[in-house]
């Protein structure tokens, strides 16, 4: 391997992220001291936290409080590579999903690069960023806290472990990639339309799936109990390739030489092993070619939509079922779906704590959490994005017979609706499940709507001012970091001011099944609710009038202002 | 709307920060026309095509369109053109067709209209068969087809296309310029940039040259000659004279030391 040409793989992978930062691209100059000073920073904090670790230790007196504290230090230690190795996979396949572009997964194969440099430059530029932010961190945090307790050899063979494990994940990711690609292609070649609904179904199941996981040790365990039950499974588990850095670091804290030996050797000629095999795939399958997927082959029947008779346009239509498609069969766009089922998911799996005896106060929080939530967090993100999701294709738009009005209009319908409609989904759901009083779902249903209705507007407003149209490389970043702040900031504050006139009622209905401090609790007539609904419309409408016309002069000066995007 | 000149542009420049990529240009685009833009990389081509769209606008200088004052109406301009932009910018999770019905109804055809004229060019670019695949499953020669298609399907009277043949195959760039011929007669006016001298040559009725944002030349290919002092040459060495860029031996040798 020519490790010089792996070195210029892995600086181009990092000069990618030049696309995402908004620099001069003339006259560009990369300044390193910026690029690495995240790395010192992470080392800075974790020498910080080791020494107060170090520092905590030295004060207490009591042996038995220190013995057992060196216990749990050595039980972190041995179960940190089992954890890196964790995340690491996480994190490395998010910075791999980044990529997963065509324009950036497809190898420069006709340079003179082996494939074996190719997948070793793949493996550590997916290592940079998170995942070897991290690691620096716990590495610095545990040598310094280490000096302390007296445990520096240990220290020193944990933080080689941890850089094993990090470089083990990140080229199981870069099988995971392979094969993802592969199986994908293969997957929408069969089934054409179809493949689009699967690739959703199996964002969320992947979503259950992990949630499932959190939840099941998030529920059972602290994090020194956490630490335990990985540094005995481990133990347990020794046949599976994975947690052999962690085996040897077991052996080597207990002086077991052999063992130590034999797991560090099998260590390596794992992580040597699964290189081989990523980058085995990578010459087989590492020449990427879009799929073609067949969405439709009948003949073509142009028809009045619903929403032309509902008073659209032919080309605000036309806009709404262009961004529909975009949502729907867009990768990276898909987490608009995903993320109200997870809501609805998590709501579920803490329902279960309860084992199915919830209170009726507390089934109708729920209800309101599952019907309010969605529509409510969907929003700011689907109304920022919207028109950021347009990228280079902004073209088309610009140079096309669309009114500033047109615009607007199929923008902001097309948030409120689909909102909307995840509203209802999620209310259904959660009607069924827990059953609420008529009355409490009615009101609970016209806040939500009220909700998306304003937020629409206000997310759209700061959308149109803060759109990023630039490329696929690494990925569209949709909208700008402080409009995207701005806008966060803002939904919160609408949000809020529209919810609360019934926030009192929400509080009579959740003080019966939760212990709220009487002074937030108040006696409330039953007209309030009527008065509050009243109140939360006046305040919701004001605020949609001032956002609106401001969605309209976002979408006036977007035309104005074709060039220099 | 009657009108005298597909387009007029009266002393027209651009710069962008220090570089001016459109100096002072005056041009006339007559009614049924191809006009053929021709220049080096950087002269200035497209930002002139986008500046006769609208999508650029002029530091000085004033750009009428069909009869348009293009500052005073830009909307009405652009509901009677057709673009085509350099490079298959498209939204690829949208099936051929349904980028086409999109194209339709952004420039309201009918519905009867709509259908008609897509299926026609479907036929007629070979793309019957892939019109249901996704776009990004779709060559560049294919995106190319398709952008043609969605500018030419609303039969607009000005036709702006940058480089509008590459990437296509020769049956279809056959097509596109038989088409472009039979759409001039009908009175529609196009200005086309290409590096392709002998399109340019065989399909144009006037060429202008442009060199570092200016209008070195501009006529028919005898006014040309007659400009470059050039008699029986052809398109390519008149272009290498005008834009200065014909001695090209020396830096072949020095290329080849």
């Amino acid at each position: 391997m020519n490790w010089k040409n792996i070195l210029l793989l892995i600086s181009i992978n990092r000069k990618a992220s030049r696309v995402m930062q908004r620099n001069s691209f003339r006259r560009y100059r990369d300044s390193k001291a910026v690029t690495y000073s995240l790395y010192g920073l992470a080392c800075l904090i974790g020498i910080s936290v080791g020494w107060l670790a170090g520092s905590f230790y030295n004060g207490i007196t009591d042996q038995a409080a220190r013995d057992s504290i060196i216990q749990s230090a050595t039980y972190l230690f041995i179960s940190l590579p089992t954890i890196v190795l964790l995340y690491g996979v996480v994190f490395t396949q998010m910075n791999q999903f980044r990529r997963i572009v065509k324009v950036t997964i497809q190898p420069m194969y006709w340079l003179p690069i082996t494939w074996q440099e190719h997948t070793a430059a793949s493996v550590l530029s997916n290592m940079l960023g998170a995942p070897l932010l991290i690691t620096v961190f716990l590495s610095s945090a545990i040598l310094t806290a280490s000096i302390f307790l007296g445990l520096v050899f240990l220290s020193i063979v944990t933080v080689l472990a941890l850089l094993t494990a990090l470089v083990l994940a990140s080229a199981t990711t870069e099988i995971f990639k392979t094969t993802q690609i592969r199986l994908a292609g293969a997957i929408t070649r069969v089934t054409g339309r179809a493949a689009i609904w699967l690739r959703l179904a199996a964002s969320i199941m992947s979503m259950i799936v992990f949630y499932a996981v959190y939840y099941s040790i998030y529920n059972q365990a602290t994090p020194v109990l956490l630490f335990e039950a990985v540094a005995s499974g481990q133990n347990v588990l020794w046949f599976i390739p994975y947690v052999w850095p962690g085996m040897a670091l077991s052996a080597f804290s207990n002086s077991l030489w052999t063992g130590t030996i034999l797991f560090s050797l099998a260590t390596l000629a794992f992580v040597l092993a699964v290189f081989l095999v990523a980058t085995r795939l990578n010459m087989k399958f590492g020449f990427y070619e879009a799929p073609s997927a067949k969405i439709s082959s009948g003949a073509y029947v142009p028809k009045v939509s619903l929403f032309e008779r509902l008073g659209f346009s032919p080309s605000e239509v036309a806009l709404m079922k262009k961004d529909l498609r975009a949502i729907t069969r867009r990768h990276e766009l898909m987490f608009i779906f995903v993320f109200p089922i997870s809501i609805i998911v998590m709501m579920f799996f803490t329902t279960l704590r309860y084992g199915g005896s919830i209170p009726a106060g507390g089934s109708s929080l729920l209800f309101a959490l599952i019907t309010l939530l969605p529509g409510a967090l969907t929003t700011p993100f689907l109304g920022s994005f919207i028109m950021g999701l347009e990228g280079e294709n902004v073209w088309y738009l610009h140079s096309s017979p669309l009114s500033a009005e047109n615009i607007a209009r199929a923008k902001y319908f097309f948030v409120v609706i689909v909102d909307l409609v995840i509203t209802l989904i999620c209310a259904m759901v959660s009607g069924i499940i827990f059953a609420p009083s008529l009355i409490f779902a009615a009101v609970i249903l016209i806040e939500a709507t009220l909700l998306i209705v304003s937020l629409s507007a206000v997310s759209l407003a700061c959308g149109f001012r803060g759109a990023d149209y630039r490329g696929f490389f690494p990925m569209n970043r949709l909208l700008k970091p402080k409009w995207g702040l701005l806008n966060l900031v803002l939904c919160a504050v609408v949000a809020l001011a529209i919810v609360a006139p019934v926030i009192p009622y929400f509080l009579s209905i959740a003080s019966t099944a939760l212990p709220i401090p009487f002074p937030l609790v108040i006696s409330l007539p039953d007209f309030y609710v009527y008065v509050a609904l009243v109140l939360s419309g006046v305040v919701s409408a004001f605020i949609t009038y001032v956002f609106r016309k401001l969605v309209r002069a976002g979408a006036e000066k977007f035309r104005a202002e074709a060039e220099g995007i | 709307m009657a009108y005298s000149f597909a387009a007029k542009l009266i002393s027209v420049s651009k710069r962008y920060s220090d570089v001016t990529a459109v100096k002072h240009i005056d041009l006339e685009v007559k009614k049924g026309e191809i006009l053929g833009l021709l220049g080096p990389n950087g002269s200035g081509k497209s930002t002139l095509l986008k500046m006769i769209l609208g999508l650029v606008k002029p530091d000085t200088g004033v750009i009428n369109v069909l009869g348009v004052n293009l500052e005073a109406d830009p909307f009405a301009v652009k509901k009677r053109v057709g673009y085509v932009p350099e490079g298959s910018y498209i939204y690829e999770f949208l099936t051929g067709l349904e980028f086409l019905d999109f194209a339709g109804d952004v420039f309201q055809m009918n519905l009867d209209e709509k259908k008609k004229r897509i299926e026609e060019f479907l036929k007629a670019l070979d793309l019957e068969g892939r019109e249901g695949d996704l776009i990004s499953s779709y060559s560049e020669g294919m995106k190319q087809k398709i952008l043609i298609i969605s500018a030419i399907m609303h039969k607009p009277e000005l036709l702006l296309l940058d480089e509008p043949l590459n990437s296509l195959d020769p049956k279809s760039a056959r097509i596109v310029k038989d088409l472009l011929r039979k759409l001039a007669s009908q009175g529609v006016a196009t200005v086309m940039s290409t590096h392709v001298l002998e399109i340019a040559e065989a399909m144009c009725d006037r060429i202008a040259i442009m060199y570092d944002g200016q209008l070195l030349a501009l006529g028919t290919m005898e006014d040309l000659r007659q400009r470059a002092k050039m008699p029986n040459s052809g398109l390519e060495d008149i272009f290498l004279e005008l834009t200065g860029t014909g001695d090209v031996k020396p830096i072949v040798e020095e290329l080849l030391r």
